[in-house]
């Protein structure tokens, strides 16, 4: 009887310690577990909102972590949680849909631009319009791509009057260049050929070629097998993966196919790192003369032990092209309180709070701040950060979601077939015969 | 425990203080479940969607049911009714307390406590000190009162004091708090009441009253002891299961309304040839790498249940990739197969120039492309599940052939029998059962393949070149967390669970035919 009492004691006292922690959220007395509701909090009283974003590294997690405290202390009658959303036993994406199914999405959270039309056509997210009006927000002050989706309106699915949310920031493609290695193969350093406006495809033909010439393991190119790098491609020769207007199949165009041409005749002799192999690996390894990526794998690369910097991509036959990535925070339509998620939102995305984050050189701000740009500016190595910024400047596709389709149906089915094209396995002229009729299905076909 | 004797016990003469009361409770916990039923079947006050509300609807709807059961049941004093309530007031205990437990925000003051602990470390270790030498004491017999008495003290006072330095004191205050906050109370009170209840009914005046026999009495305790497991169960492993089985019959998103389409999703799968290709890269691989994770093992066992010197450091080295954990060695073994820089193919170049300069020949060696060539992506993921199950089979076998008996090897060696056949006619023949659940745990985890794919293949998409790494459970995560289709995806896990379940029930069901499982 003695230890039972005792356990019973000790079971009884640990959960009183549990009251008694210094968790924040436990502290306030708000159950951060509980889904949004429906209620408005009356004006001036204190309300609890979590937010969640996907941080690259365990680094910006803290930051956003401190930013979530500044933004307490800073907001009005608020009290923040932040949550990082991923952990080891489940990604972003699993834990965001987890939550959403459950009913127990945070207020405020980021998803992909390429999400944004099936989170707003489900009615997952507010148009927050009614809320930036009022607050003095203005579209312009953030990249227009990106915009362009966020004020799409669900019925015509064409830029209108809506407000999905904010970007979060922004990324484009460079080319990681391993100076040491130009140097030992002699051929053209790749920063000074753009400078001097001679880096074009057949520039960057001579330089993957020249430094293969080194042998040995030694390659000259390299890229990752998903759709951003060989949309890449794709956009510099003028083409895309759909039509102007977004509504139908565009992979099938003379542009796209002499996109996916070119692309397919690198990948065709031993130059390159082979299609499907993670270049990243042999890039830091010191093998690699140029890895294609986005601004978020600069963190890691300044871990190499070689002289390295970054050069945009090279022009195609339709001049500079690239990719403008980006996400966006939303608010959760569940929210308790919309105005001030939408206050959340927009002090998440002011210049200050990106500063804070680009200067841990992982991404680009959304925000066209000079502020934050110099911010971003820096973060040294590498020394070019000018060739991101340039890809916004030089007329990027700008990712983003289907408003007439399923893009991860979509983006399933011309993977495997990309693939196939550059690997060989499949006949371009197939390819541009058949593309369009394979992923109509996305299309609702 | 009842103590019910083995005749029907006899109804005291009158009714105990406390039947009234139970009366009382059963209606109202009765009309409240209704209440909740009648709430949740049209939305007002519980709004839920889709296969969470239908859960809850069949779970409220059973719940009801067994309180009418329970209603009956006590009117008439049959022990079905004691049960039956029994089963009532422990269920809503459980879920009222979590309920309450939940409202005050306790769950995520769990993390407080693990930091409070790592505050209060050394009177942690002083509560374990003296657990360890009363301990001691009991063993060490003789006279060790005094010992004993001292460990005893020296434990309370550090919980005691561990307690308070965690935050005890504001704890209590906070607790006492947030208790009487909105409805948390009320769910406290439920959950009391239906502990006092449930407590009452499992009492030896409750056993006579319902005439409760001595088999039932015991079998009341033991479904009481098996409880906890089994609500563990229901709730995280037969619940969503259940729900995941409904939700496979519908077509959801996980964001909006569900919508019944009956077995559509299972006919889909039939035409689907992504999922037909999933099933044969599962089905290909399962073939290849099974034999290879068992059959290496078992003579890996052989070799290290003998005397040699250093067995044990070797067991210990092969039994390694098995606790190591999955995503690090994935990411290990995806730097060795880079085709350019990986150790495998340098390995394969090495080898091959010592060869050339041995015999004079001129090969090339060859430089496969492990993860990016569709023909062997395949291979590259059943070398490294091979290589991970290997250390676990050969501890397994290795326990099997140490529980054999050791007289059957002195027999066999006077009949001058030699290693191999040792091997062949006594280790292998006794080894059977251990082989079979070798084999079985093998299978399910090959059929479950995703970890190993989905890291090798990254940044690509984990399907693979010409979706040559697809398998099952990819194809369902794709579909659920990147296309938004929870419904198929829940088919794609059926359909994946009936292929495991009737390949391990063959697997025992064979076994059992040849009395593996028994002997």
């Amino acid at each position: 009887m003695k230890n039972k009492l005792i356990l019973l004691f000790a079971v009884f006292a640990l959960v009183a310690a549990a009251c008694g922690g210094d968790d924040d959220s436990a502290d306030d007395g708000t159950d951060t577990t509980a889904a949004a509701t429906e209620t408005t909090a009356a004006a001036g009283e204190e309300v609890a909102l979590r937010w969640m974003t996907r941080p690259d590294n365990p680094e910006e997690a803290a930051v956003y972590g401190d930013i979530s405290d500044e933004l307490s202390a800073s907001l009005d009658s608020v009290t923040l949680t932040y949550e990082p959303g991923s952990n080891e036993g489940a990604g972003y994406q699993q834990t965001l849909l987890t939550n959403l199914s459950a009913g127990t999405a945070p207020d405020v959270f980021w998803i992909p631009g390429t999400d944004v039309a099936d989170f707003a056509s489900r009615d997952v997210i507010l148009d927050m319009r009614e809320y930036a009006d009022a607050s003095g927000h203005s579209d312009a002050d953030f990249y227009e791509g990106p915009m362009g989706h966020l004020t799409t309106d669900l019925d015509t699915g064409q830029p209108g009057n809506a407000l999905w949310g904010l970007p979060r920031d922004v990324s484009t493609f460079g080319l990681y260049v391993n100076l040491d290695l130009i140097a030992e193969a002699g051929v053209a350093n790749p920063l000074e050929l753009e400078a001097n406006g001679e880096w074009d495809i057949a520039a960057f033909n001579e330089v993957v070629d020249g430094v293969a010439a080194l042998g040995g393991e030694i390659r000259g190119y390299g890229q990752s097998a998903w759709w951003g790098p060989y949309g890449a491609w794709m956009n510099n020769a003028g083409g895309g993966f759909f039509t102007a207007d977004r509504s139908a199949c565009g992979l099938d165009s003379d542009e796209s196919i002499a996109g996916l041409t070119a692309l397919r005749d690198l990948y065709s002799g031993d130059s390159v790192i082979p299609y499907g192999e993670d270049p990243e690996p042999p890039f830091r390894a010191g093998t690699v003369g140029m890895f294609q990526n986005g601004r978020w794998a600069t963190p890691g690369i300044r871990t190499v032990d070689f002289n390295w910097d970054v050069v945009g991509l090279p022009e195609g036959a339709a001049g500079p092209g690239n990719w403008l990535f980006w996400g966006a925070y939303v608010v959760n339509a569940n929210t308790a309180d919309p105005e001030k998620a939408w206050a959340l939102v927009e002090a998440l995305t002011e210049a200050s709070v990106q500063a804070q984050i680009s200067g841990l050189g992982a991404n680009i701000p959304s925000r066209v701040s000079q502020e934050a740009l110099d911010a971003f500016l820096t973060f040294s190595p590498p020394d070019n950060n000018q060739a991101f910024l340039n890809g916004l400047q030089n007329d990027p596709s700008t990712e983003g979601p289907l408003w007439a389709g399923s893009w991860p149906e979509f983006v399933t089915l011309m993977d495997s077939e990309i693939q196939a094209v550059v690997t060989g396995a499949r006949d371009i002229a197939d390819f541009q015969a058949n593309i369009c009729t394979e992923t109509s299905a996305a299309f609702g076909g | 425990m009842t103590a019910a004797s083995a005749k029907p016990m006899s109804t005291s003469s009158g009714e105990p203080r406390w039947f009234r009361p139970l009366l009382v409770w059963r209606v109202f916990a009765a009309v409240l479940l209704t209440f909740a039923l009648i709430a949740v079947a049209l939305q007002r006050g519980i709004v839920l969607d889709g296969p969470v509300r239908w859960s809850l609807l069949v779970a409220l709807l059973g719940a009801v049911v067994g309180a009418g059961i329970a209603i009956r049941g006590t009117l008439q004093k049959v022990h079905l009714g004691r049960f039956a309530g029994f089963t009532i007031d422990l269920l809503l205990m459980v879920v009222l307390g979590f309920i309450a437990l939940n409202r005050m925000g306790m769950f995520t003051g769990v993390d407080a406590v693990g930091e409070a602990f790592n505050g209060n470390a050394a009177w942690l270790a002083i509560v374990i000190l003296g657990w360890f030498v009363s301990g001691f004491a009991d063993k060490a017999g003789g006279n060790q009162k005094i010992l004993k008495q001292v460990a005893q003290w020296t434990m309370i006072t550090g919980m005691v004091v561990l307690t308070v330095a965690m935050g005890l004191i504001p704890g209590l205050i906070e607790f006492a708090t947030r208790i009487v906050e909105g409805d948390v109370i009320l769910f406290a009170a439920g959950a009391v009441i239906a502990g006092v209840f449930a407590r009452i009914l499992w009492s030896d005046t409750a056993a006579r009253l319902f005439k409760t026999t001595q088999t039932e009495g015991e079998n009341m305790d033991g479904m009481l002891f098996v409880a906890p497991n089994v609500l563990g169960f229901l709730a995280f492993f037969a619940g969503p299961l259940i729900v995941s089985l409904f939700i496979s019959f519908t077509e959801w998103d996980g964001l909006t309304d569900a919508n019944f389409v009956g077995f559509q999703n299972y006919i889909d799968l039939f035409t689907d040839a992504l999922f037909l290709k999933a099933l044969r890269n599962i089905v290909i691989f399962g073939v290849v790498a099974i034999p290879l994770a068992v059959i290496p093992a078992l003579l890996l066992a052989a070799l290290l249940n003998s005397k040699l010197p250093g067995m044990r450091f070797f067991r210990a080295v092969y039994f390694l990739p098995s606790i190591a954990g999955v995503v690090g060695v994935t990411l290990i073994w995806k730097q060795l197969f880079n085709s350019t820089v990986g150790y495998l193919n340098y390995m394969i170049l090495r080898v091959t120039e010592w060869f050339n300069s041995l015999i004079g020949t001129g090969w090339e060696a060859p430089q496969p492309q492990w993860i990016s060539d569709d023909s062997i992506a395949l291979i590259a993921v059943i070398i490294l599940f091979v290589w991970q199950q290997i250390g676990f089979n050969t501890v397994l076998f290795l326990a099997g052939m140490q529980s054999i008996d050791g007289t059957l090897y002195e027999a066999a060696d006077i009949d001058g029998a030699g290693p191999w056949r040792k091997l062949r006619n006594i280790t292998v023949p006794m080894l059977r059962p251990t082989t079979v659940f070798v084999v079985a745990t093998s299978t399910i985890l090959a059929l479950q393949l995703f970890n190993e794919p989905f890291i090798l293949q990254a940044p690509s998409p984990p399907s693979g070149p010409g979706n040559a790494t697809l398998t099952p459970v990819v194809y369902l995560y794709q579909n659920a967390f990147q296309e938004f289709q929870i419904g198929y995806a829940s088919a794609v896990a059926w359909a994946l669970f009936i292929l495991i379940f009737g390949i391990t029930l063959l697997y025992f069901r064979r076994s059992g035919d040849e009395g593996v499982l028994t002997s």
